[in-house]
């Protein structure tokens, strides 16, 4: 079989404006599920008991539906039962973060009960008030407990914003597809976005690994 | 002591008053009439055996637990129930645990300060003068900056006491301070007890170490079942136990009375 890189190489500037947009849409979905999966996470821990229900039901559905789903739902059924008309990078940001934020949650409430109760009766009997103990005392080591499960989710991030093709967001797979279809190239078009992907995402997991490594005694109690 | 000095102690020389104190986990009785006082200045142990209820009374004493029954006075004041008012009473009680629970993502040091910084709100200079005050006290001032990671067991112990003393409390609660200690280390923990009982800390200590008991305690209380089956001098626990049972649970750690 002989291989044709031309394609590739012709439309380089395509694809990597294809890239720019897989990384802003990935670090996007990154931080907004961030946020909203540790307010989802610490409610559901600390919240009452009302909120706890709701958000039990929002992080087993997320959890139930596929991402795909989720996305095609918000991009063209929301609008419809709405009338909000979401662009479709703001779409795909949306149903993305709304979809890992749950995964983000239940690592967030899985870090904060695996910190000994021993930690919270050591600041209660110094007299400490609960919300000073989750901030100062439990949170920390929560966080450092939840490095790996973080690499995981962040890994998962940049991974899923490939979905958001169908919706015809212009990122990196959406691009390499059309360059695909017009080239009848699809082996060595796809073969470069796969290793495209693997060269962001491998070094990212390896550098969460080995800063873990070197600050799991933060969490260790 | 002279009529002077009674008259410049107005605190009352009993600061924790045990009354028929009651302790249920489910229909499981943990502690049952159990009566006692800790005086002012005094060292107490609590011995026997495992599960008798002796880490249950520490926690129910700085309001971990909430009683069942009958009354616990600090003071000369019943233990509050509202949550503002208990972390008043907690401030002015130090805590030692068995698994030390130094936070392990702060610095010798920086546990030292948790305390006067968080709770008492001084300024980090003056938490900070505390604790190197206290880590020197410990034994400790090389190690400020370790993580307890870095710190051996005894010295994890004793950055934990400091952590406790940071707050300046008015009575030391320890429970089986020495308990996961190497041998080799218990004794360095045990001197430092030893120095805080001569500086006239108020002191409840649950342990194991019967030597340090006899030697340091002003009275000691022993444990079976959530009851107390005998309370005395040490020389009458150790020396002359009235009850049988005393005799049992000290024979059976190699004490003879
Ligand atoms: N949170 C709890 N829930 C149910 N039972 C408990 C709880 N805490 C303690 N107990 C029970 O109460 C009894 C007394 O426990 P406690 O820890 O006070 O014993 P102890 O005298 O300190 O023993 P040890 O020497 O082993 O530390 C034990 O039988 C224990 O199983
Ligand atoms: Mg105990």
């Amino acid at each position: 079989m002989d291989f044709n890189y031309d394609p590739v190489l012709q439309s380089w500037r395509f694809l990597l404006d294809g890239l720019q947009v897989t990384l802003l849409l990935s670090g996007g979905v990154a931080a907004c599920s961030l946020i909203l999966g540790t307010l989802v996470g610490l409610a559901r821990r600390y919240g009452p008991q009302w909120l706890r229900v709701v958000l039990v039901f929002y992080i087993d559905s997320m959890r139930a539906i596929p991402v795909l789903v989720v996305l095609v739902w918000i991009y063209f059924a929301l609008p419809a039962i709405t009338g909000w008309n979401l662009p479709p990078f703001w779409s795909a940001l949306f149903a993305l973060s709304f979809h890992l934020a749950a995964y983000v949650a239940e690592v967030i409430r899985a870090g904060i009960e695996s910190v000994r109760p021993g930690q919270v009766r050591a600041g209660l009997a110094l007299g400490m008030s609960g919300p000073q103990i989750v901030r100062k005392i439990v949170l920390p080591q929560a966080i450092v407990r939840m490095m790996p499960a973080f690499g995981s989710l962040l890994s998962l991030a940049i991974k899923d914003t490939a979905i958001a093709a169908v919706i015809a967001v212009p990122e990196l797979m959406r691009r390499a597809d059309a360059v695909a279809g017009q080239s009848y190239a699809p082996v060595e078009v796809f073969s470069t976005v796969m290793i495209i992907y693997f060269l962001i995402i491998f070094p990212v997991t390896r550098a969460v690994d080995m800063v873990y490594k070197r600050i799991a005694f933060l969490g260790r109690s | 002591m002279t009529a002077a000095t009674l008259a410049m102690q107005p605190a009352p020389r009993v600061v924790l008053q045990y009354r028929d104190v009651r302790k249920l986990y489910g229909d499981f009785v943990a502690l049952s009439g159990v009566s006692m006082e800790v005086e002012r200045g005094q060292v107490v142990c609590l011995i026997g055996p495992s599960g008798s209820g002796k880490s249950t009374l520490l926690r129910c004493t700085n309001a971990l637990e909430t009683l069942d029954g009958g009354e616990l006075l600090f003071d000369g004041v019943p233990l509050p129930r509202d949550p503002a008012s208990i972390r008043k009473v907690r401030q002015r009680m130090g805590m030692v645990f068995q698994n030390f629970e130094l936070f392990p993502h702060k610095t010798a040091i920086q546990n030292v300060m948790m305390g006067p910084s968080t709770v008492l709100g001084l300024s980090e200079q003056q938490s900070r003068a505390r604790a190197e005050a206290l880590l020197v006290k410990v034994g400790l001032s090389d190690k400020a900056g370790n993580y307890p990671a870095n710190l051996s067991g005894g010295q994890q112990q004793r950055v934990a006491i400091a952590r406790a003393l940071a707050m300046e409390p008015e009575v030391m609660l320890f429970d089986e301070p020495t308990s996961a200690l190497d041998p080799e280390t218990i004794g360095e923990v045990l001197n430092v007890m030893k120095a805080l009982a001569d500086d006239g800390m108020t002191m409840v200590v649950v342990t194991h170490e019967m030597t340090f008991a006899r030697r340091v305690a002003d009275h000691v209380v022993v444990f079976e079942s959530g009851q107390i089956i005998e309370q005395g001098p040490p020389a009458q626990i150790f020396d002359a136990p009235i009850q049988a049972r005393t005799r049992d649970f000290l024979g059976h750690l190699g004490w003879d009375a």
